[in-house]
């Protein structure tokens, strides 16, 4: 690779996966002190996060190539390896995977019901989401990618809402069904590697050399496409999100729309459209429209909601859409918009998500006909909540417009129509949020006439993200530089 | 019987005459523990002589190999007898069982099967499974004061009965039409017969494939395993559900290892009988709410995904075969043992009601089985994803992809099914009640069988290089 690889280095990217997974291990251990492990459990992730903040700030402004690149042999018998490589793309969904997950352990602080259990969950998700965000070995990958269900599987199960049971497994026996699909034609691929080059393999950059008929290729690619877009979630296997979504404890809720529905799309960037070239090519018209159907299905569907927790389920697959429309033009700053719409997304909406829970903490409820006038029950949370829905609406100068922006005008250089088409799907998110916003901000006061506002803690979770949601919305320069490198190579058909 | 063959015999000796010793003690001695004990460390003597005397011949009369395959088989089934008499000691005292006579018949089970496992021959393979099936017979009923268990028992002799039967008729066919009852010679002529004889041979074969069937409980013929599962009280279930189906796929492996690829006229019947096994087993499964019955239908399936393996007939194949196989064992022993640990006067845990929420009141264990029922379904970085892997790629490499997918869909019913248990055990539920703390013992084999599942599954590659060597 690169002489990054060559040199002897401390081993970050390791280190980002087993730090979480040491800080499980420590709350399992401690289980009869709930404090302690509420306080291992944010220092964890606050040091995971100070990492990633580290490698941004090091690695960050390499323009091409992988900024680290760790290697070991693992399984030698079966040719798989520890492979683990950063880049542009990476790094930006490593770094939104631990800020995020902090969030999430901040926000479970007041968690009373098995807490040892409940955080080690979460660290262990927090594990495997790095491991899917950084593996290069499809083997590997596949590993984190199944492990990943088990911890959101139980969050949901046991801290879940009224109906969490049928929602869980739903939730993993959909995507499972999807991944065993992948994981098939994963083993053709390495196979029929295997059998034209002698050595058998499961690292991409190897696996990417295969030379495969375009019915081979083709039939492979729709087995990787139907567990990522079931991940993602495209919109005719999108059912499961919704339920798992309104189902799912909030710090699960933050963890799903924020970045489980990143690890679909990042499976389609990182292996499934290098892998197969030809396929994608001719399989992106098709995608380019699944996506735009996505876009309205999803917000007209989200319109109708009255439970804004399943609202936002609804709008979360509506903004997907976009980010794979963006991908389906195949064009430079469409694909930098995706990405960074990305994690503009998973910040406004994961912020929108700390916001319900707490609204729903303090009425009681997230039916949208049992709310209203929460600017005079509460003017600072009702400012915020105004402030995030204005953000994922895609307000100028907030965080969405900046990916949303690039999205369209990318996409309007190779395919004006979608462009066009997808303009008017953002009219239709600008309907239901203000419908809303509406609904929850303003109207007569229902319920009691004042709520208990922000608190110092509840301060500390959303200023951050208000923070970056501004700054992403300002000046996304120093994300989008990391970026191009990567994604001018992956468009290349190359590696980074 | 020369000296070298006796020697090369070793293990099988330990076994056979301790087990003689430990029943004749027990017939004036009734103190149960140091009965017990005595056959723990006779069946851990049978193994480290297996591992360590070198045997001076590789074939014993012709009957049954010395080879490091059957070594390596006769190890694992000395130390799951040694695991199952660990796990059994509780319930032998508190049932006021003989100790002697359950000790003894344990080491002869072992024994058994470590014969069966490198039978070479024909009437050794007969012989062989008899031994152990008749130690079965008494092992699930020896609790007479459990009707359950005495129902069992009968069920489990009635069946065998049949497929001892099936067998026999089986064998006398293939001598018949091959003239020999040496294993490897006897399918290797079989491919050399032609007309009738073919024919003929065909038949004994296939008899001998439904007396197998009924052992290993491939559909159709399983029907008899969830309740014998049920009334086997979970110390011997351990060993039924892992040894007696092992040992019958050990011999298998063994002989399609030495003969080559020999199925051809068997081919489309296996096939089938493997995806017939795979989703019956996970849809009966899918019903099912004692957990018992559930682990029934669950090796169920998992003989299925075995036969997979065995239809390939490629090394792959049967290096993947001898690796699922000692997961499985491994996985499903545990199962059984954290069930046997929770049994008390009351009996043990088996409907799903008696599980709801034990999780919180039985953390570790229920924890364990969690992760034991995982693997089961085959989540990555348990041992049993590895397990899965290796025979699907085994069978994609040998071309049978349809195969694969039925066993796909069938990996993602099991999720299904063991799911609902995982969550059954989280379940907040305020009428749960505690269970029994279980002994160092239970904990000790609860322990060994988890490191292994979490070992091999991060590690697999340890176990690949030891059958790498070990396969014939």
């Amino acid at each position: 690779m690169t002489a990054a690889s060559a040199l002897p280095q401390f081993p970050w990217l390791t280190l980002l996966i087993l730090l979480p997974l040491g800080g499980a291990l420590l709350c399992l251990l401690h289980h009869r002190r709930a404090e302690e492990c509420r306080w291992l459990a944010l220092a964890t992730t606050a040091a995971t996060l100070g990492i990633t903040i580290y490698l941004f700030v090091c690695y960050g402004q390499g323009d091409s190539g992988w900024l680290l690149y760790e290697d070991a042999a693992w399984i030698p018998r079966y040719g798989i390896r520890f492979t683990l490589g950063l880049d542009g793309i990476s790094l930006l969904l490593v770094l939104l995977t631990a800020f995020l997950q902090m969030i999430a352990v901040l926000m479970s602080w007041s968690e009373k019901q098995h807490v040892p259990m409940f955080f080690s969950l979460l660290l262990v998700l927090e594990a495997t989401l790095m491991g899917i965000f950084l593996a290069l070995d499809l083997m590997l990958f596949f590993l984190f990618w199944e492990v990943m269900l088990l911890p959101m599987f139980f969050l949901i199960s046991i801290w879940g809402h009224e109906r969490r049971h049928y929602a869980a497994i739903k939730f993993f026996l959909y995507t499972l069904a999807g991944s065993m699909v992948m994981l098939v034609a994963l083993i053709v691929l390495y196979l029929i590697h295997g059998e034209q080059t002698g050595t058998y393999t499961f690292a991409l950059a190897e696996l990417m050399q295969t030379d495969l008929s375009s019915q081979q290729e083709m039939l492979l690619f729709l087995g990787f496409l139907l567990a990522f877009a079931i991940k993602i979630p495209l919109v005719p296997f999108h059912t499961w999100l919704p339920d798992a979504h309104t189902e799912a404890p909030v710090a699960g809720t933050i963890d799903l729309t924020g970045l489980l529905l990143k690890t679909g799309i990042y499976g389609l960037i990182r292996f499934a459209f290098p892998l197969f070239p030809e396929a994608t090519r001719s399989f992106l018209p098709v995608l380019g429209i699944v996506a735009l159907t996505g876009i309205f299905h999803a917000a007209w569907a989200a319109y109708r909601q009255d439970d804004i927790k399943r609202l936002f389920a609804y709008s979360s697959i509506s903004h997907v859409g976009l980010v794979v429309l963006g991908l389906a033009a195949w064009q430079l700053t469409a694909w930098e918009g995706s990405i960074l719409l990305m994690l503009a997304h998973g910040i406004s909406t994961g912020a929108l998500f700390v916001l319900i829970a707490l609204i729903r903490q303090r009425t009681g409820t997230r039916n949208l006909a049992e709310l209203g006038g929460l600017w005079s029950q509460a003017p600072q949370m009702a400012f915020l909540f105004l402030f995030f829905s204005l953000a994922s609406l895609g307000l100028p100068g907030l965080a969405n417009f900046a990916g949303e922006i690039l999205v369209l005008l990318g996409t309007f250089q190779t395919h004006p129509v979608w462009a066009a088409i997808a303009v008017i799907g953002v009219v239709f998110t600008a309907a239901y949020m203000l419908r809303l916003v509406q609904g929850v901000v303003w109207g007569p006061v229902k319920g009691r006439p004042t709520l208990p506002d922000l608190t110092p803690r509840e301060w500390l979770i959303l200023l951050p993200m208000a923070v970056l949601v501004l700054w992403l919305g300002l000046y996304p320069e120093p994300f989008l530089r990391p970026l191009h490198g990567a994604v001018v190579n992956i468009m290349a058909g190359g590696l980074p | 019987m020369s000296l070298p063959d006796l020697l090369a015999l070793l293990p099988i000796l330990i076994l056979v005459f301790g087990g003689t010793v430990i029943l004749m003690a027990g017939a004036w001695y009734r103190e149960p523990l140091p009965l017990i004990a005595g056959g723990i460390v006779t069946a851990l003597l049978g193994a480290v002589a297996a591992g360590l005397v070198q045997p001076p011949v590789v074939e014993i009369a012709g009957l049954f190999s010395a080879g490091a395959y059957a070594r390596f088989f006769t190890i694992l089934w000395s130390l799951l007898a040694a695991a199952g008499l660990m796990a059994a000691a509780r319930y032998i005292i508190e049932n006021s069982i003989g100790a002697g006579e359950y000790v003894s018949l344990v080491l002869y089970a072992a024994a058994g099967m470590a014969l069966l496992s490198s039978a070479t021959h024909l009437l050794a393979l007969f012989l062989a499974l008899e031994t152990f099936t008749l130690a079965f017979y008494i092992l699930i009923a020896c609790n007479r004061r459990c009707t359950l268990a005495a129902e069992a028992g009968i069920k489990y002799l009635l069946m065998s009965a049949v497929s001892t039967g099936f067998l026999a008729f089986g064998i006398a066919l293939i001598y018949a039409s091959s003239g020999t009852l040496s294993l490897p010679e006897a399918v290797i002529k079989l491919s050399a017969a032609t007309g009738e004889l073919h024919a003929w041979g065909l038949l004994g074969w296939g008899m001998v494939l439904i007396a197998v069937g009924f052992k290993i409980s491939l559909v159709p013929f399983h029907l008899w395993t969830p309740d014998v599962y049920q009334g086997t009280p979970a110390p011997v279930g351990g060993l039924l559900a892992t040894g007696s189906k092992g040992a019958v796929v050990a011999v298998l492996v063994g002989m399609l290892a030495v003969s080559g690829p020999v199925w051809h006229g068997l081919t489309d019947l296996l096939w089938l009988l493997a995806a017939l096994t795979m989703l019956v087993g996970a849809f009966s499964a899918l019903g099912q709410k004692n957990l018992k019955r559930l682990l029934a239908y669950s090796s169920v399936t998992h003989m299925g995904t075995l036969l997979v393996g065995l239809l390939c007939q490629t090394s792959a194949g049967l290096t993947a075969t001898t690796f699922y196989l000692v997961i499985y064992v491994i996985t499903s022993l545990g199962a059984f043992v954290i069930i046997a640990s929770l049994a008390d006067e009351r009996g043990e845990p088996m409907e799903f009601d008696q599980w709801r929420g034990l999780g919180y009141l039985h953390p570790v264990r229920c924890g364990v089985l969690a992760l034991l029922l995982l693997s089961l379904a085959g989540l990555p970085a348990t041992a049993g994803f590895m397990a899965k892997f290796v025979i699907f790629e085994a069978a994609l490499q040998s071309g049978y992809l349809g195969l694969v997918l039925i066993g796909v869909l069938s990996s993602v019913i099991s999720f299904a099914f063991y799911l609902r248990v995982t969550m059954l055990l989280f379940e907040p539920d305020e009428s749960v009640c505690r269970w029994h703390t279980g002994t160092a013992s239970e904990h000790a084999v609860i322990a060994v069988c988890t490191s292994a599942v979490l070992l091999l599954g991060l590690f697999p590659g340890i176990l690949f290089d030891l059958i790498g060597r070990i396969l014939p």
